[in-house]
């Protein structure tokens, strides 16, 4: 972080414009991010926007930060292996709901428990838009979509409640809506020490009529303007529950404590300062010694 | 005078047969025998039937042999087993508390030497393992060892962990040895002052570790899967001494996206597991191909297919790795042949990956990754050079820039001006994808192709850089025999063989599997009188190889698909009959 901070929310943009619908909620989420990154004079190339496959996940293309696409659900570990290997880096993953609740589901809850300092913002639109319209893993029972034409069948996850639950220490959801709100959230995610999970109701307006911008704007109201306790881990999970009990949506901050240890602090390397990323190791004379005893 | 000697340890898991054949093989160490041991056991925690074979020898060891000398029987369970596996003349030892071969109905041509090793322990301590020490103490005496020198192995193995325990380990040592002497055992080797050895005797997996931290690994993760686990066991033992990350991920996937993550940010970087861990790895290692990302991923097979035979060795995933991932991508494939080779392929598998931004296959078997050897020391010491990273790129820094070699320059992320957009999809010079909105355009056409081959040319440089296939033995020999990875010497041990007895043979091995060299293998190959293709598996998968790349067909294979290492017999025996030879 250099002394004078100048860069605005042009800087953070590349020269390759995004190719959402027009009017898709992944727009606000771009320049969520950038405002956050702003706010937190975080400059271009110390931050890592990682990616899985999916609309969503071309958000990379279209940011000037260090950005990696990669495979379908991959963005998670890709983004762990950048972290440990050189954790002055802030890092974010970037994806959709099918991508990270249904093929990367798996490396969602390892990260979670894991604790380790990275950001996981998901898109949630409820189904799969760039291949035009199935239903995901966040899907509502009865939703018709391409592969569910007599309507769902299957019981939708719910990712705060599975983040909470798999031990991430800040679990919060924005509204593509709702930008300023996005944005306060996004950049708390950044700030926290530790694991960080966003899910954005995030509309697809081309293949999902149900949860529609009009439907959230109803819907959402801030956690913000009750007396919840984001620190109380059983409020956060009844929070979490809510819209399978009332009609209406919080969207907010429901989870996060900053008293729980990352896995970078529990590591014993990196918690000797070391950056594995920074030389490649020539061992010394006493290391050598040190690992070859065995063989004598 | 050669002095060779082959001692098979036989018992159940649990009865403590690794550290067992590890302890054995020190002590012969110790005495400047060259080693090489290998265990074959099962997929069990406790119980069932295991081998551990050493083959000691004041020569060089080119395989763990086949009929022992010497047979340790360590329970009734696998003293039944083992029946069909002794011949004439082995002498059997077996401790006759618990076993009795006469009512086992082992054959008479047989030396038996009981030893009641459960009494014999049962006076000096509660300790059960300690009977392991006592039978060491009764080969000790067969084989004329030095017992001052045989104490020095057991303190540096137990004298941290007090002196009681040394002294009974000394105590139970002196009774085995001296238990042999009282009964008059047949003495194969009388006594003699034995050189110490300055060797080390290590594993392959651990040999590939060291060479890997040699090239400056920095970061290393894994899912557990056998054979490949011991490398995460041995890497982690040193971990805050060695400033690097190892991880154990949640499945194979997480391990080889980590090892890209950490790859993509300048640490040098790899990953290992068997076949079906591999097969999850497939599609991200597709990922750093396209991305240019340099990552080494070790594959060390074992008897598939699926689950197949877990704990037993084979060469079979040969095409599985050549193939490996969707599309066209160029990937470099070592098949390290022995220990020493699986160290230095560590180093240069590490090295490639990072000066040609690709993607390294080392790819080992169980055999080669579970044996282990006596080598000459190791040489660690080096200083790395970094390959191809700007630290000052100016503001029109262009990452995937077309070059003759194929390797652009990179940045890493932390870098001022540097930042750039990598992704799976194909992409102009600037890293933008063309895979979108660009995609068939006529002017993305052309950077499509020039992507392609700037990616694959990087092949063309490699092949001058690594290994040409080794050609043993001689010129006019009636019989080549075409080897690849971890048979090298098993092969090279039966062509001394046949040399015995008046055949010649020479050996045509090959290492690097891709880049592959294939004028050289073709010319030796039109150079060769009848060939003889050797491989760990049914379909002949280096015989098809070596017929898709040079076009030569070789007509005579001997494969071995059971999961038992080949042994020299085998080949001598195919060799004798392709050359009609009775």
């Amino acid at each position: 972080m250099s002394n004078e901070f100048n860069f605005s929310l042009k800087d953070y943009e590349s020269n390759f414009k995004p190719t959402w619908c027009p009017g898709c909620g992944n727009f606000s989420q771009w320049r969520a991010i950038r405002q956050a990154l702003v706010e937190l004079e975080l400059t271009p190339e110390e931050v890592v926007l990682v990616s899985g496959i999916g609309c969503s996940s071309h958000m990379p293309n279209f940011l000037k930060v260090y950005g990696l696409q990669t495979v379908h659900g991959r963005g998670i570990p890709v983004a762990t292996g950048i972290r440990l290997a050189n954790p002055d880096l802030t890092v974010l993953v970037y994806g959709g709901d099918g991508d990270i609740y249904g093929i990367g589901g798996n490396h969602f809850l390892h990260a979670c428990r894991r604790n380790v300092d990275i950001i996981t913002i998901v898109s949630n639109n409820f189904v799969y838009g760039l291949t035009t319209g199935q239903a995901s893993a966040t899907t509502p029972v009865g939703t018709i979509t391409k592969t569910t034409p007599r309507g769902s069948i299957e019981n939708p996850l719910n990712p705060i409640t599975v983040a909470i639950s798999a031990g991430a220490t800040f679990v919060a959801r924005g509204f593509s809506g709702d930008l300023q709100h996005l944005s306060y959230v996004i950049k708390e995610a950044i700030a926290h020490r530790g694991f960080a999970f966003v899910d954005v109701f995030s509309p697809c307006i081309t293949f999902n009529k149900n949860q529609t911008f009009n439907y959230f704007r109803e819907k959402v109201y801030k956690v913000e303007d009750t007396d919840h306790d984001k620190e109380d881990i059983y409020s956060a999970l009844d929070l979490s529950n809510q819209r399978f009990i009332k009609d209406d949506l919080p969207i907010g901050i429901f989870y996060q404590i900053e008293n729980k240890t990352t896995y970078e602090e529990r590591d014993f390397t990196l918690n000797q300062g070391v950056i594995p990323a920074k030389a490649p190791l020539d061992l010394s004379k006493e290391q050598i010694d040190i690992i070859t005893k065995e063989f004598y | 005078m050669t002095k060779d000697v082959i001692i098979r340890f036989v018992g159940s898991a649990g009865d403590g047969l690794v550290s067992l054949g590890d302890l054995f093989g020190k002590i012969l160490k110790k005495h400047n025998f060259n080693v090489l041991g290998f265990r074959s056991y099962q997929s069990v925690i406790r119980g069932g039937y295991n081998e551990y074979q050493i083959r000691a020898s004041t020569d060089e060891v080119l395989s763990v042999g086949e009929n022992a000398d010497i047979i340790v029987l360590l329970n009734k369970h696998v003293a039944e087993i083992h029946k069909v596996r002794v011949n004439s003349g082995n002498k059997v030892i077996y401790d006759n508390d618990y076993i009795d071969l006469d009512e086992l109905e082992y054959p008479e041509n047989i030396i038996k030497l009981p030893i009641p090793l459960a009494s014999i322990t049962k006076d000096i301590s509660k300790l059960k393992v300690l009977k392991n020490i006592v039978g060491f103490g009764a080969i000790s005496y067969i084989l004329g060892l030095d017992e001052e020198l045989v104490k020095e192995v057991i303190f540096e193995q137990f004298g941290d962990k007090g002196e009681e325990i040394v002294s009974t380990n000394y105590e139970a040592l002196e009774k085995g040895y001296a238990y042999a002497n009282e009964n008059n055992w047949p003495v194969k080797w009388e006594k003699h002052k034995y050189g110490k050895a300055q060797q080390m005797i290590i594993s392959g997996n651990e040999a590939l570790a060291l060479g890997m931290l040699s090239a400056g690994l920095k970061f290393y993760s894994g899912y557990p899967m056998t054979p490949a686990t011991s490398i995460v066991h041995y890497l982690t033992r040193y971990l805050p001494k060695l400033g690097m990350i190892v991880k154990q991920t949640e499945d194979e996937i997480a391990a080889v996206g980590m090892a890209i993550g950490a790859a993509y940010c300048g640490a040098r970087a790899a990953t290992g597991t068997s076949g079906g861990g591999f097969s999850l790895m497939t599609e991200l290692i597709g990922m750093a191909g396209i991305e240019e990302i340099p990552l080494v991923v070790i594959n060390s097979q074992r008897a598939g297919p699926s689950t197949g035979m877990a704990t037993k060795t084979e060469q079979a995933d040969l095409f599985q790795v050549y193939g490996a991932s969707q599309g066209e991508f160029p990937k470099v494939i070592l098949a390290p042949s022995s220990i020493v080779e699986a160290f230095k392929v560590g180093i240069e598998a590490i090295e490639i990956a990072e000066k040609y931004q690709i993607v390294v296959i080392i790819l080992m078997d169980l055999y080669l990754s579970e044996q282990i050897a006596t080598v000459r020391k190791l040489d660690l010491e080096r200083k790395n050079k970094r390959f191809g990273i700007l630290k000052n790129p100016d503001e029109n820094f262009t990452r995937y820039r077309i070059t003759e070699s194929g390797v652009s320059d990179r940045t890493l992320p932390g870098t001022k001006n540097g930042m750039f957009f990598t992704g799976s999809s194909e992409r102009n010079e600037r890293g933008t994808s063309i895979a979108s909105t660009l995609a068939g355009l006529p002017e993305t056409l052309p950077i499509r192709i020039e992507m392609v081959k700037k990616r694959m040319r990087k092949l063309d440089l490699i092949l001058k850089e690594v290994e040409e296939p080794s050609v043993f033995g001689e010129e006019d020999s009636s019989i080549t025999l075409v080897s690849w990875g971890s048979t090298k010497y098993i092969v090279r041990e039966a062509i001394n063989l046949l040399k015995d007895e008046g055949i010649s043979a020479k050996q045509l091995h090959i290492k690097t599997i891709n880049p592959f060299h294939t004028s050289q293998v073709r010319k030796i190959l039109d150079d060769s009188k009848e060939i003889l293709c050797i491989e760990q598996n049914y379909t002949g998968q280096m015989n098809d190889f070596i017929r898709m790349k040079t076009g030569f067909d070789i007509k005579h294979s001997f494969r071995r698909w059971d999961g038992e290492p080949i042994v020299p017999s085998q080949i001598i025996a195919k060799v004798k009959e392709v050359l009609n030879i009775e």
